[in-house]
């Protein structure tokens, strides 16, 4: 028999088999993913855009096409100045974090600052938190006429009027700096610690002092780092709703995610006024985004390196205490006193600016939490429910989403790839509270508007690149040549998927999974566009009752939202040890 | 064809891969008769690698044709493509790839389990596997707890435990330390040779190359330089690239002024200054008047005291290495530095004038 008889026959396959030989497991699961993708993040962000074009006739009814949406943006009485207000907040809140972040990333890392193990994971305490439930704590604990300082200061000292306010512009600049310190912190500490010791070692033996050094070598290389921390606190701080909710809107300062929230449910509903202001919040964070994504994460030089490295740590001599010190109180003024506030106004019945010792009572407990109640509140009681299953399905799902997409990312090459790797790049550019006005004009008119599965798509759209990154730093661990090994061994895609690919990815799917879990569980500006009547979350629970309850009641709430994250970030921590967590 | 030369148990035919602008692998065809030891050894980006893993089905190929024993795997112009797990092919990876999640037994099972054989007979053949491959007390340690040895046995013994049709290496010994390296090639040729798969490895080491394989095929820049025994390609490289490749070679360039009787013939050349013609063995392909390439391995050059027949080159010994079995000499002539191995009886010093000799024998002239 001849080669070529035999080629001949072996190649009579059909036309057809053509076509079969493309339609694999492998291809028909990705295909879906990233249509699933596609549709997800580009949907909104387009109708989004296309509505920001549609401007709403005075009668309320009609819309036609026109730019007067943002024209209203700069000849509007309020919102040029909640744009001034935004950038003010967002440039002091990325000062305020950027010193305590680099500062406590600096302590943690490299001095013989006593108690540091201890303290560390206090640090990143404010991060698993909800900031608008910070700002209510500073609200009780500092404001103009019932905060707890204030009134102390007027029975003990004597004075007139109040000690600190933080209902304006500086408190929330002071809450969700506080509250966004940990992102710096994590950003740079990681650098400091992996850093090769040999690097600045290597510069003392050329005769740089200790401040040279570091001015010359220790800050270029974290610098990269630093400057990202910076970047998404301004990002975070510019969608950040909350604070200035509660805070300075009230006092007559309102920033745009505040009007961005009045415009699309207020009572001067205008959601195509709404797309246009969150066009303009987008197009900021996104360029910001980009600058961060393309000039400089590439640069931060030290955070591959997977050796162990023991860093340079730095005897502070008599000022260890003074890092002592300022360790202990960031904790103290970010952490403890606002919980502490918090739980102390929880027990009144009526917050009257004092702690009153024969009215404590847990009332304000029984109308939050217990359904049954009689004089319960639907609101605050949904919440807790609602959230817990939007939190895990969101991040079941979510989750499921990131295995699939991350493979394709770094298992097959070509143009869908790079395309799906930036897709996933592109939520993270927008606040959640612009994704959510995209995603409320898509469906505002589908059935699936006013249930929870709107929320869960918002969700899911706006926060499921945090759950890919932690996938994705897995895998490009893993070689492989594992998964390829594990088909020559004759397993198909699916099989390779369940037997090798995700027992390996175990610990980025968990850690992943957790840290949605959190977000979706503190999460307020989607759920505020994008809720109903029934629909409620727990934060949307929190704002309820600080609009249309009282402080004691708002504060019961946010207690239990506080120690429900702080549990779950605990049995966490204790599950998957202490690397989980920290993005 | 009753020969069989071309109807191999492995047939590759044309091969061609693009990674976007780039040519790795061009029309590339070789084939492995059953039970072969065959190597594709090259540089890195030579195209060897894109080879293997086109034969593994891990990769698509852009044009050509992959057959393993009577079945087509991969033929793009009839839209024939086997997935990687229908092929039955056993593979051992550049990083070994042990499943760190499994043990060294339940990495060994993986493959039966997946084809279905029943639980006792995967525990009698894990086990003989391993016996083989000499890890039979390691069975139950994670993968994590082997040395680089290890993992790599036992990655053999996974590759072959459901007695694949074929046998692929990528560069399997690359990570490991010179010496367990040279025992480690010993060792898998003994195996390979026990369980009689046919083989196809791929490695940039040529001294691998030399002890495992009944043939090599010597690969550059995506295209087949030359194949044969290891023997034929040591001794016979067909042109500069092989022979400077595989071993050391003093190389001189030059034109072929003779061509006669049985491969031999006459070369000029001009680079020590005075033209000078050595008769040597002509590779195939070369004629008169060609340019060509003075092939002269260092073991092969001579140097003596004297100029006994008048036809040795002059030159001044420029370095004198010992290293116990041999010296390592460098010679200048002209503007030429030759490379010889010299017997350490012979006492070389820097300095000294010596006479070299080349065997008309082992003196190749060979394409560019």
């Amino acid at each position: 028999m001849s080669t070529q008889t035999l080629t001949e026959n072996a190649l009579q396959a059909p036309a057809a088999s053509r076509w079969r030989s493309l339609i694999t497991q492998e291809t028909v699961a990705t295909a879906v993913v990233s249509l699933i993708v596609a549709a997800a993040v580009v949907l909104p962000l387009l109708v989004l855009v296309i509505s920001s074009f549609r401007v709403l006739d005075p009668g309320g009814f009609d819309t036609t096409w026109g730019l007067d949406n943002y024209r209203t943006l700069y000849t509007d009485r309020v919102i040029p100045k909640a744009f001034v207000n935004t950038l003010i907040v967002c440039a002091g809140s990325t000062v305020i974090a950027t010193f305590f972040g680099v500062a406590l990333a600096w302590i943690n890392a490299r001095t013989n600052c006593p108690g540091r193990q201890r303290m560390e994971p206090f640090n990143l305490v404010p991060f698993f938190l909800s900031p608008f439930v910070g700002a209510i704590a500073w609200h009780n604990l500092a404001g103009g006429k019932v905060g707890l300082i204030n009134s102390w200061g007027r029975d003990f000292l004597g004075m007139q009027g109040n000690l600190i306010n933080v209902d304006n512009l500086y408190g929330v600049i002071w809450v969700t700096g506080l509250f966004f310190a940990p992102l710096v912190y994590l950003f740079v500490v990681g650098s400091l610690r992996r850093m090769d010791p040999s690097l600045e070692d290597s510069a003392r033996t050329t005769g740089a002092g200790l401040v040279r050094t570091a001015m010359t070598v220790t800050l270029p290389l974290v610098a990269p780092g630093i400057l990202s921390g910076a970047i998404i606190v301004f990002v975070t701080t510019a969608g950040e709703f909350g604070v200035p909710f509660k805070l300075s809107a009230p006092y007559g300062w309102q920033t745009l995610t505040t009007q961005i929230f009045s415009k699309a449910v207020g009572d001067d509903a205008n959601i195509y006024l709404g797309s246009a202001m969150s066009m303009a919040l987008g197009v900021i964070t996104v360029l910001l985004i980009w600058i961060q994504q393309s000039y400089i994460a590439p640069r931060s030089f030290t955070t591959v390196t997977g050796k162990g490295f023991r860093p340079n740590v730095i005897d502070l001599g008599r000022w260890k205490w003074a890092a002592f010190a300022f360790n202990s109180g960031f904790i103290l003024v970010a952490v403890v006193l606002p919980i502490l506030c918090l739980i102390v106004v929880s027990l009144h019945p009526v917050w009257q600016s004092r702690i009153i010792l024969h009215d404590l009572t847990l009332h304000n407990y029984v109308r939050t939490l217990f359904f049954w109640a009689p004089d319960h509140i639907a609101a605050a009681t949904n919440g807790i429910y609602n959230s817990f299953i939007l939190a895990f399905a969101g991040a079941t799902i979510a989750m499921a989403l990131s295995l699939v997409v991350s493979y394709m990312i770094h298992r097959t090459k070509g143009f869908g790839a790079r395309l799906l790797d930036f897709l996933c790049v592109v939520p993270v550019g927008f606040p959640g509270i612009v994704i959510a006005m995209g995603v409320l004009v898509t469906y505002i008119r589908t059935p699936i508007y006013a249930t929870l599965w709107i929320l869960l798509l918002g969700y899911i759209t706006r926060f499921f690149p945090y759950g890919q990154r932690n996938v994705s730093s897995v895998m490009l661990a893993i070689s492989e040549e594992l998964d390829q090994s594990s088909r020559m061994a004759g397993a198909s895609w699916f099989t390779t998927l369940r037997r090798i690919t995700i027992p390996l990815l175990k610990p980025g799917i968990f850690a992943g999974w957790v840290l949605l879990f959190i977000i979706f569980l503190r999460e307020l500006s989607i759920s505020i566009i994008l809720y109903s009547s029934g629909t409620e979350t727990l934060s949307v629970g929190v704002y309820y009752l600080t609009n249309y309850e009282n402080d004691t009641l708002t504060a019961a709430l946010s207690v239990t939202q506080t120690a429900i994250l702080l549990a779950c970030v605990y049995i966490f921590r204790r599950i998957a040890g202490r690397e989980a967590l920290t993005v | 064809m009753a020969t069989g030369t071309t109807a191999g148990y492995v047939e590759v035919q044309g091969l061609v891969k693009w990674f976007g602008a780039d040519r790795a692998v061009d029309d590339v065809s070789f084939s492995v008769p059953k039970g072969n030891f065959v190597t594709l050894l090259g540089p890195s980006g030579c195209g060897k690698t894109t080879t293997l893993m086109s034969i593994a089905g891990l990769h698509s190929i852009d044009a050509g044709q992959i057959r393993v024993g009577g079945t087509v795997y991969t033929a793009p112009k009839n839209g024939i493509f086997i997935p990687p797990e229908k092929r039955d092919i056993g593979m051992v990876f550049q990083s070994y790839a042990i499943w760190p999640h499994m043990t060294v037994a339940q990495n060994v099972a993986y493959p039966l389990e997946i084809r279905g054989v029943p639980q006792p007979e995967i525990d009698s053949r894990v086990a003989d596997v391993l016996r083989l491959v000499g890890l039979a007390e390691m069975a139950q340690k994670l993968a994590t707890q082997l040395s680089g040895g290890q993992q790599q046995r036992a990655a053999l013994a996974r590759a072959i435990v459901s007695r694949p049709r074929l046998l692929l290496f990528d560069e399997p010994l690359s990570n490991l330390d010179l010496k367990l390296r040279e025992q480690m090639r010993v060792e898998l040729k003994r195996i390979q040779n026990e369980v009689g798969i046919t083989s196809i490895y791929v490695t940039h080491d040529q001294a691998e190359a030399l002890v495992m394989s009944d043939e090599i095929i010597v690969m550059s820049k995506g295209r087949i330089q030359q194949r044969g025994t290891p023997h034929e390609i040591y001794a016979r490289p067909v042109n500069a690239y092989v022979s400077n490749f595989i071993g050391v070679a003093n190389l001189l360039k030059g034109r072929v002024v003779a061509v006669g009787e049985g491969g031999r013939g006459r070369i000029e050349v001009a680079q020590g200054g005075e033209p000078v013609q050595f008769p040597c063995r002509i590779a195939d392909g070369v004629r008169v008047d060609d340019e060509a390439v003075l092939s002269v391995r260092p073991e092969n050059v001579q140097a003596r005291r004297e100029n006994g027949d008048g036809r040795c080159l002059e030159g001044e010994v420029l370095q004198a290495i010992f290293l116990g079995n041999c010296v390592d000499c460098r010679v200048r002539w002209g503007d030429f530095e030759w490379k010889i191995l010299t017997h350490p009886r012979v006492r070389l010093n820097r300095g000294d004038k010596v006479y070299l000799h080349l065997d008309p024998d082992h003196t190749l002239a060979v394409q560019p």
